[in-house]
């Protein structure tokens, strides 16, 4: 959908390269794989874990202008839902494209209804929403 | 850096520092590097996915 993910974890490039090739399940992995063994952009995003060295399961959405616009922190034994990363990046896809509007919160996907904060709303979301 | 990003860490609504990360690429089979300015110029959004390590579960 137009954007640069980058996976990052504290292994070197060359563990990046043994796992790909590997597991069956990274087959068709298109992206770079980070490699972060000093840990400095794991401590940069607040992920790094000084007791094990390990990356946290951080999930971080930057817009072109280079600002953080989500973050999403698991301990080691969650795994994320996609489905939620990709709701999120379309809404802010929305939202930089209509910067006068607010996408609610069942907002799921382009074309659902979205909410234009006004003096108009104060009060009335309920109604704006049906 | 700023000590307040060294000890907390980046947050929602702050600027990232641009940075470069040497990174592992299997569409090209061979190592490179990952530069948020590059991707900014390039007027694209970036996502960061960080995981613990590799040839475990999850």
């Amino acid at each position: 959908m137009g954007a640069e993910v980058v996976t990052i974890s504290t292994d070197t490039q060359f563990v990046h390269l043994a796992w790909q090739r590997d597991e069956k399940l990274l087959e068709n992995v298109k992206y770079p794989m980070g490699a972060d063994p000093t840990g400095n952009v794991s401590r940069m995003f607040g992920v790094y874990d000084e007791e094990t060295g390990l990356a946290l399961r951080g999930t971080f959405i930057i817009n072109p202008e280079g600002v953080i616009l989500n973050s999403e922190v698991n301990y080691y034994n969650m795994g994320r839902n996609i489905d939620e990363l990709m709701r999120k990046f379309k809404a802010n896809l929305h939202l930089s494209k209509h910067s006068n509007e607010g996408c609610p919160a069942k907002w799921k996907d382009e074309g659902d209804r979205t909410l234009k904060p006004s003096a108009k709303l104060v009060g009335k979301v309920y109604e704006a929403l049906q | 850096m700023t000590r307040e990003e060294i000890c907390c860490g980046l947050r929602v609504g702050q600027q990232v520092p641009d940075f470069e990360i040497d990174t592992y690429e299997p569409t090209k089979g061979d190592f490179g590097k990952f530069s948020l300015k590059k991707a900014k110029k390039a007027g694209k959004w970036t996502i960061l996915f960080f995981y613990p390590a590799d040839f475990t579960f999850v």
